[in-house]
Order: C-alpha cells, then structure tokens, then sequence
C-alpha cells in the first residue's frame, strides 16, 4: 500500500488545476479542477471536442496530464508507475467501442484480470463471472465470442468485465454511442441499476435523459474548461450560463 | 434487392411454382437477355471451362517437351550419360539389417536438425528483438537496432564465418551450434520485422483496455496481444522458415555433413553430377512444401472465430 495523502475523507477522486496539451501546442483540457464525492453519479456533458472523455481518461492514467494532480482514492496519480497500476485497478473503465478481446470467449474476457490481477482461482473467478453476466443479463452467452454478440450485448459484457474487478469508481466514456438505436436502453438500464446499487460513477454521455434522470450532478465542459455544473435538475431547467443555454437549446 | 432476398426468392419460387412461372419470374424480374439466363449461362460456363482446362494441359504439355528437348539437347552436346538407376543407393540402401539411410538422407536430417533448432531460435531472437524495439528503454532499442542494422547489411556467408572462426572458439562453440546460431541470428532479425509489425498492428483499445483493467504490460501481451498477433505472423514468417531451410545449404561451407554437402560429396564420387543435384533440389523442394502446409494447418488452429 502506498502512502495515501490526506483528503476530504468523503472525496474519492479529487481533481485540481489539470491541464492536458496535445502535440501541436493543442489544450485538450485546461485548468480543470473537481471532486467526485464517493457514492455520486456525475454526468459530463459537452459537444464533441470538448474535452470530456480525454479529462475522463485521464482519471486512471490513459492520458497523461501536463499540469496539475489527481488524487483517486488517496493515492496521487503522479509518475509513479506502481500508483498508477494501484489506481488502475480501484477504477473501471466503459469505453465507447467496447474494447472486449475478441479472441476469447465472454467468459474469459470477464475471468483474465480477476485472475492475473486479483489472483483469484479459476472457481472464484467463474462464480463472479456468472453472477455478474446474471446481473447485466446475458448469462447465455458465457461462452460465446464477442464476434457473435451484439452491440449491446458486447457492451454489457465490458461493463461485467470492469465490475469483475470490484472496483471502487466506474468510468462510462460514451458507452452507447457506438450502438444502435435499439441497443442503447438496455444499457443504460444496466448502467441505472449501477447507479441505484450506490456506484460511484463518472458518465461522459450524449444521453440527456439518462443524465437528467441518474446523475446527481452534471458538469457541462466546453474548449477543455468546466463552464457550468450543478445538480442535475437545476441545471437543465435553469443553466446560468450563455454557452450552456446554447448547448441545451441545440440539443433538447 | 439484397442477394439475399433474391436468393430467398429463388428458392421460394423454385419450390412453389411450376417450371413454366419460373420462367416467366425469372424473365420478368432479371430483364437478362436470352442467353444470359441462368441455365443457359451455367452450361456456356461449363463449355468455357473445359475449353479452358483442355488449353492449359495442352500449354504445359508444350512446355515440358521444350523443356525436354532442351535438357535433351545440352546432355548430347555434353555427352552426358543419364545414370538414374545408380541414384537410389545415395537416398537408402537395403542390406541384412533393413533399410537404411544412405547419405543424403543422413545430410537431410543434419539439414531439418539445423533447421528446426535455427527456427526456433529465430523465432526467439526475433520476438525478443521486437519487444526490445517496441520498450521505451534507450538502451533495448539500441541494441536491438545495432543487432538489425548489422545483421541485415552483411552477407550470412560472412556471418557464419566470424561465427564459426571467431566467436566459436572464445566460447567453445561446436560447428553444429555455431551453425544454428548464424542462421537463427540472420534469420531472427528479418522475423523481428514480421513480429513488429504485427505488433503494432494490434489496435491501441486492446492496450487501453488492458491497463484499465490494471493488468501488467507482461500479461498484456501474453494474453491479449501476442495470441492476436500470431495469426497475422504465422503466414510471413513461413517464407522466413523456407529462407532458412535455403539458407542452411550455407552451412556446408564449414564442414557440416548436410544434405548440399552430402550431394557434394557424392557428386565428387560419383560424377552423377545431374542426377544428384537434381535430386538434391527436390529434396529441398519437398520440405519447403511440407512446411507450407505445416503453417497452413497452423493458421487455421489460430483462427479467430468470427
């Protein structure tokens, strides 16, 4: 275990002053700064290019940050190499392409990390797999390949296969943007029921209704800043700022 | 109309209507002239096809007998004495004790030993290559691309040479090992290059996911990334094992009893000069064509479902 750093007891990630340029002299994201409460569900909202899910990738390290510091858990995401890998493991991780290793079987997908990483047994390994493809609702297909899954069915596989780890903070990067109209509710079905279970969980998503409906707070970012965040009710009857009014207006 | 549908279709029709509607569907839905409809069409093909199959046996046939005529030729102008008959005793000779390995066979199995131990190191000293060139350590990818750069620009005769005058002594190499380690050095670095490749080709989300999952860049690619990039190394990498079982001809230079120095010795023997070699060659050919079909079989076992 490394040294934690005091925080905010209450504050899981912990965010302060981050920027991020990319070659070219580029600002992905500017001087961001946020906590996320443990048990909280923040939506981050924004038009493409924004910055969203380049300032959720940073948050376990698939980005590195230029300036600033981020603190999950009370471990800093510095250069540390064995922080980032602890991190790494406390935080899951939804991406928008489903990412699933397609040449193994559902069931080895979700068992490969519980075992390399937890070093769990295979049984061990097995008794989570199944109850978690139970829970997102396709336990039929433990020994399909991803090839032969849909969309949707592929993308709850990789949300089984992050929650496999037990992780203590969710990453969604724009989980159902890839799939198909049909596809999308009975993911975000799984990712409410999450949610409702007390996950923390940080969503980069398009799906304003799900926002509205899960997020306890919402935080709108534009050209790499945070323009506006608020709780979720508040900010999409009342948003006090232009671009946030522009964005909503564009979009609902 | 999706091909599908269409197929669909056609079976539908096949089995609900009488030849004579048929007709009348296929008329009416393909606007096909005449002699573009289907049964038609399959017999013009079938035509065509036998057609075809009689001028290719007819253009080989040709061929051969030029072949012939000219090896016909160049034998009489040589006053060669074609003496087949003298060539099985070299392959294997029967005596009180069975059937035993005459020379060449015996030079084969130095050839496939030197061979399968050179592929196998190869494969080793490429992959580790490889992963030396991918690392972001400086001095890994130093040695990785002096190791290349050397390799690739100086002539494995020479090579085999300094191997087997020079290192071999130092380390107390045999000629055998100094042999394999030559052409699994020269080899390794050209199969490097195939590994890379295949490497990088493996799209950066299976990476990502992997970290996300807090694995360990060792178990990232051993179970996620090399499993993928097998497949795509398999078929390149045979050319590199034909390259190799050639290339071995190479070791006859430092007095290695394989089967091109098996064929020179028995050609100073002998003098059956055409023979030997011509049945040295096929003897190459025929293990090239076996590992071909080894990789092939291989590639299949790899294959993703999908």
């Amino acid at each position: 275990m490394s040294r934690r750093i005091p925080v905010e007891p209450d504050h899981i990630i912990s965010v302060r002053g981050i920027t991020k340029n990319y070659p070219g002299g580029i600002q992905a994201i500017r001087e961001i700064t946020m906590d996320v409460h443990r048990r909280e569900v923040v939506c981050v909202i924004g038009p493409s290019g924004s910055g969203k899910s380049t300032f959720l990738r940073c948050l376990n390290g698939l980005e590195q940050i230029d300036a600033g510091t981020i603190i999950v858990d009370g471990i800093p995401l510095d250069g540390n190499r064995r922080h980032r890998d602890e991190i790494r493991r406390e935080v899951g991780m939804v991406f928008q392409s489903f990412n699933l290793f397609p040449h193994m079987t559902v069931r080895r997908n979700i068992c490969l990390a519980q075992k390399r990483v937890r070093g769990k047994s295979d049984e061990e390994a097995f008794a989570v797999t199944h109850a978690l493809l139970r829970r997102v609702g396709i336990e039929e297909k433990t020994d399909a390949f991803p090839s032969q899954l849909s969309g949707g069915q592929q993308q709850r596989v990789a949300i089984a296969r992050a929650l496999a780890m037990n992780p203590k903070v969710m990453l969604f990067d724009e989980a159902t943007s890839a799939l198909d109209p049909e596809m999308i509710g009975e993911v975000l079905a799984v990712m409410r029921d999450l949610a409702l279970e007390g996950m923390t969980m940080v969503v980069v998503t398009h799906e304003m209704g799900f926002a509205r409906e899960v997020a306890d707070r919402i935080v709108f970012m534009d050209e790499g800043v945070i323009v506006e965040e608020g709780e979720a009710d508040e900010f999409f009857d009342a948003p006090r700022e232009e671009r946030t009014k522009a964005f909503l207006s564009k979009i609902l | 109309m999706s091909r599908r549908h269409a197929r669909d279709a056609g079976v539908a029709a096949d089995a609900l209507l009488d030849i004579g509607s048929l007709r009348r569907y296929t008329e009416c839905n393909s606007a096909m002239p005449m002699a573009k409809r289907p049964h038609i069409r399959k017999f013009l093909s079938a035509v065509r096809a036998r057609r075809r199959g009689l001028i290719e046996i007819g253009e080989f046939l040709l061929f051969a007998a030029i072949a012939a005529v000219v090896v016909a030729i160049g034998t009489n102008n040589l006053q060669y004495n074609w003496q087949w008959f003298r060539v099985p005793r070299y392959l294997f000779t029967t005596g009180p004790d069975g059937l035993r390995a005459g020379v060449l066979l015996q030079g084969l199995v130095v050839t496939i030993q030197i061979s399968g131990l050179g592929l196998v190191l190869a494969a080793f000293f490429g992959l580790v290559t490889a992963l030396f060139r991918l690392s972001r350590s400086f001095t890994a990818n130093a040695v990785a691309q002096i190791y290349l750069e050397a390799v690739r620009n100086t002539p494995l005769l020479i090579q085999l040479f300094l191997i087997y005058f020079v290192v071999a002594p130092i380390v107390g190499l045999s000629p055998f090992w100094s042999a394999v380690l030559a052409l699994s050095l020269f080899e390794g670095a050209y199969a490097s290059e195939i590994m890379r490749g295949a490497i990088v080709s493996i799209p950066r989300h299976q990476w990502e996911s992997c970290h996300s999952l807090g694995l360990t860049s060792t178990d990232t690619y051993r179970f996620v990334v090399l499993p993928q990039a097998i497949r795509r190394i398999l078929p390149p990498l045979t050319g590199q094992a034909v390259s190799l079982v050639k290339d071995s001809a190479l070791v006859s230079t430092i007095a290695i009893y394989d089967l091109t120095m098996a064929g020179s010795a028995t050609v100073s023997n002998t003098f059956l000069t055409f023979e030997i070699w011509f049945t040295v060659a096929a003897i190459y050919l025929l293990l090239n064509g076996v590992l071909s079909l080894l990789s092939h079989l291989l590639e299949r076992r790899f294959e993703v479902v999908t």
